[in-house]
């Protein structure tokens, strides 16, 4: 009989094992969602103070002494309560504290088409819900509040970079996230895009635009063409 | 009923407790990560802190075009190349044919960029249709420009080629027929790479194929002259960005522009080895000091670098060649010598050693390996009393310490994992970070070197040679070219204007040979003070006008316009203490068609490079529009164009334009160098559901462990 008694210890033994390891990774998985969502949060808490230094004149205030990034606009979607602090870059380190402008696309709030991204499951899981027509607002270091409304939105290959394109003329901002919003894991290549333009005309005449009523339509042949170029001859 | 009740309240019990358990759980995690994640927000990124330069505030472009699959198929023309070198001793002359094939119905006009050895001097084009050929002119670059247009627009037959760089080059073909053909052939000379290696001559020929996408910095501006075609808009910084950035098709569609190769090699002394090394090549052997060699697929794509070396039987190798070509007014000579071994200095000075690589996108893939690995072992061969220092870049210069160190087995080990740790991505910010590494500091009691590895893969070449040339002061810069497709123009030049030397290292198995020998370069005595004297020619013009500091194993090259083919030439320099002396008669110098072509060309160069001085642009032009119109010559400022005399597109007929698509260099990342969309999700909603069914389980065993120990037991 002490052979299955030992085994029977051993079973037990191991069982405990088993339960102790399934909950310590059930806790680091919880812990490691949580720290994503918690690193998103207060971030932004901390960046906005950064931004009220920057429109104070602060230029690149960054909102932990060793940041390698800066915000550079507040963005806002007033239906769908969403407030945030864009900061400068869109890589993975960025993304991690808030939506990220993608350099070489004109800032937020400038004319051209401005480029942002952020995650689908953090800052920019509102994109979602986002309609045509809907409103959202740019603040921008000068203190000027512009408006843009949704014009449309689209799904997207991560390589298709029309969506950086340039219109000929007029001010948009492009939010891109990545698809489907309710995928599991991250890595995928479809991005969901979505298209707002300038609503103040008024605003953008000041600045020596027109602007062309209905705007510009994005297609993804728009990206054949160097529309940096075409920016340029915006600004002129 | 009564076990019912009590069953029921058991289950509402274990509910109960499982429900304690995983809110617990999540009490913990939220507590755990809240902690972790206000720990990394104080300790993240504390590494990127210290030296990082911020980049310039003018937004760089992006290189925001990749051709899907298919965009441009039904637009573009197809190309074709088909290369034949004659090579003979240390000269080589090139016929590059392009075959331009129209696919679709519409009548097309190709506009193709591409590259050429930084020294070619183009004298030739020719376009062939069917059976009849069209024999290039040469004009000012407007002139041909303006002929090429009238010549299109009228529906004739045209084509037209300009150089954008040194190493750079358009070619238009306007009017080709919808499933028609033109072939282009374009011509040019030049001279070999030749260096003393293992008590020999070695000489090496490279044929680049494919002109790598170039970072652009600065902001986009609007030019009142009609844009080229490439992704780029041109900037304040880079005029002519939208002419030197060939559209890039995309990997999905496969490779494009097929290239056919052959070279007919006459050493003029017995061949010891051949080598080719990014090619596997089938080569024959007429005789000893010839042979013929071609690719052994066939066709390669045009996608990378061929380089070819050779090197000739000890005995036999000569030390010095003269090359002379009698022209009407004046007899063109070429010299190229190897002056004798220098004793090594005994009394070396200490160095201080600063190693700069770029860690752009363009390096992501073989390249960064390459540069990592030559980094490595340069750091590892550092002698103990050197100094060093290591400079990244990218979008932004990072240095790994405030000041040069000395090189004590620590240091370099730090080193050595630092640079391992290296990755390439962002921009190609290459100025601040030339002007970090020339920043004017250093020991005067040390000798100063600073080792550039890049792939040169930038569009503003003029600026950053103007810099080093402003900062350079006793500082010597190498450059090393890594990866499949450098940019020779920049490795030369760059090297030439910082007094140092180029090396290219296009694979991991170059890395070893290449290194050592730059190594034997930088620790050898340098050959200063050469002058060479043409004796019944006082006033020679001479190109180079003066010899430039010899490093090991470099040969006396230099060209000259000779009023009297009479006399001799006397080279002479000094090793250390011993003088020498050698002279040579024009009497017995070889017979060198297109030496002529060869002096204007570099001559052409010497005249561009005092534009880094601040000589007059307007007289500098006109010097060189005059010697290339004599010598028939593509340059800056010349084209040549070729037009045929009938119309041949009915008027009715539109001409589409396109722009003929290149490949990316091999080893190249696509998403590393143009950029991808943002990746905008994270594991979140995984590591819920992963969490959640863990601690599911766990909870369920433990309750089950709990409850029912004696069952257990019993049951087994």
């Amino acid at each position: 009989m002490r052979w299955p008694a030992r085994g029977r210890i051993w079973a037990r033994r191991l069982l405990v094992l088993v339960t102790a390891a399934m909950i310590a990774t059930g806790l680091w998985h919880l812990g490691h969602a949580g720290y994503i969502q918690a690193k998103a949060l207060l971030a932004q808490v901390l960046i906005k103070q950064a931004w009220a230094d920057t429109r104070d004149g602060a230029g690149r205030a960054r909102p932990w002494p060793w940041a390698d990034t800066w915000p550079v606009a507040r963005l806002k979607a007033p239906a769908q309560r969403a407030d945030l602090y864009v900061l400068a870059g869109a890589d993975d380190r960025t993304l991690a504290f808030g939506p990220g402008h993608v350099h070489g696309t004109p800032l937020p709030g400038e004319a051209g088409n401005s480029v942002m991204g952020a995650h689908r499951d953090t800052h920019f899981a509102f994109l979602q819900w986002l309609e045509n027509g809907d409103e959202i607002e740019v603040e921008t270091p000068a203190r000027d509040t512009l408006r843009y409304r949704v014009s449309h939105t689209a799904v997207v290959d991560k390589d298709d970079l029309g969506v950086l394109a340039q219109p000929p003329v007029g001010r948009q901002i492009t939010l891109v996230t990545c698809y489907p919003f309710n995928a599991l894991r991250a890595g995928g290549r479809l991005r969901y895009v979505v298209i707002a333009e300038a609503v103040d005309a008024t605003l953008a005449s000041a600045h020596g635009l027109s602007v062309t009523p209905g705007g510009h339509e994005f297609s993804p042949e728009t990206g054949l063409r160097p529309l940096v170029a075409a920016r340029a001859d915006a600004v002129q | 009923m009564h076990t019912a009740a009590a069953r029921s309240e058991k289950e509402r019990h274990l509910a109960f407790e499982l429900l304690g358990l995983i809110s617990r759980a999540l009490a913990a995690a939220l507590a755990v990560s809240l902690t972790l994640a206000a720990l990394v927000l104080l300790l993240a990124g504390l590494a990127q802190a210290s030296d990082t330069l911020d980049a310039p505030d003018a937004r760089p472009i992006r290189a925001a075009l990749m051709l899907k699959s298919g965009a441009y198929a039904h637009a573009a023309p197809l190309l074709d190349t088909d290369v034949s070198i004659q090579v003979s001793g240390p000269l080589a002359r090139t016929r590059v044919v392009q075959t331009f094939r129209n696919p679709g119905d519409n009548w097309l006009e190709g506009v193709y960029v591409f590259p050429l050895p930084e020294h070619a001097a183009v004298d030739r084009l020719r376009m062939r249709i069917g059976e009849r050929v069209i024999e290039g002119e040469i004009h000012e670059r407007e002139a041909a420009r303006a002929a090429y247009d009238k010549a299109r627009g009228e529906g004739k037959q045209t084509s037209l080629v300009e150089q954008q760089r040194p190493n750079m080059f358009t070619t238009r073909v306007a009017n080709i027929a919808p499933h028609a053909e033109i072939r282009i052939e374009i011509e040019y000379q030049q001279t070999l790479a030749w260096e003393q290696a293992d008590a020999s001559g070695r000489y090496s020929l490279r044929f680049p194929m494919v002109v790598g996408p170039r970072y652009i910095p600065g902001a986009p501006v609007h030019t009142p002259a009609e844009p080229g075609s490439g992704w780029a808009p041109d900037t304040d910084r880079v005029a002519d960005a939208s002419r030197i950035t060939p559209p890039v098709a995309h990997s999905d569609a496969g490779p494009v522009n097929p290239l056919k190769l052959r070279v007919e090699l006459d050493a003029g002394a017995p061949i010891a080895s051949v080598h080719s090394h990014h090619h596997a090549i089938q080569t024959d052997t007429p005789s000893p000091a010839t042979r013929t060699i071609t690719l052994a697929d066939g066709a390669t794509f045009a996608d990378r670098d061929f380089e070819l070396s050779w090197t000739l039987v000890a005995s036999t190798a000569p030390t010095a060649v003269l090359f002379a070509d009698a022209g009407r007014e004046r007899t063109h000579a070429l010299l190229m010598l190897m002056p004798p071994a220098m004793a090594p200095d005994t009394a070396r000075l200490p160095r201080e050693v600063v190693f700069v690589v770029d860690t752009s996108g363009s390096m992501l893939g073989t390249s960064i390996e390459q540069a990592r690995a030559a980094l490595a072992l340069a750091l590892q061969r550092l002698p103990a009393e050197d100094r060093f220092n290591v400079i990244e870049f990218n979008s932004a210069s990072r240095m790994m310490f405030d000041t040069a160190r000395p090189a004590s087995p620590a240091n370099i080990a730090e080193a050595v994992a630092w640079v391992r740790a290296l990755e390439a991505e962002g921009g190609t910010e290459m100025a601040p970070a030339l002007a970090l590494a020339l920043d004017g500091s250093g020991d005067p009691a040390r000798v100063r070197q600073v080792i550039f590895l890049t792939d040169g893969a930038v569009g503003n070449e003029d600026e950053l040679f103007g810099l080093i040339q402003r900062q350079l002061g006793d500082t010597r810069l190498f450059t090393i070219g890594i990866g499949s497709a450098p940019n020779s123009h920049f490795m030369r030049k760059a090297a030439q204007t910082g007094r140092g030397t180029f090396t290219y290292i296009g694979n991991l198995d170059d890395v070893q040979t290449r290194m050592t020998e730059l190594f034997a370069k930088l620790e050898a005595p340098v050959l200063k003070g050469v002058t060479v004297r043409w004796s019944d020619n006082p006033d020679a013009d001479m190109s180079p006008r003066h010899i430039p500091d010899l490093y090991l194993g470099e040969p006396v090259l230099v060209s000259a316009a000779l009023a009297r083919a009479s006399g001799d030439v006397e080279i002479s320099g000094s090793s250390g203490a011993v003088q020498w002396a050698t002279r040579i008669s024009l009497a017995d110098a070889n017979h060198g068609h297109g030496v002529g072509v060869l002096w204007a060309r570099s001559k052409i160069a010497a005249l561009l490079d005092t534009l880094h001085d601040g000589a007059n642009e307007d007289e500098i032009g006109a010097a060189v529009v005059a010697l290339a119109l004599e010598h028939h010559l593509v340059s800056k400022y010349t084209s040549l164009v070729a037009v045929d005399k009938t119309p041949v597109r009915p008027a009715q007929d539109e001409l589409k334009s396109a722009a003929v698509p290149t490949n990316l260099p091999a080893g190249w990342d696509a998403d590393a160098v143009f950029g991808e969309l943002p990746r905008g999700a994270t594991d979140t909603r995984w590591n819920l559901l992963v969490g959640l069914l863990a601690l599911l389980l766990g909870g369920l065993l433990w309750l089950q462990q709990r409850r029912h120990p004696a069952i257990r037991a019993q049951g087994c």
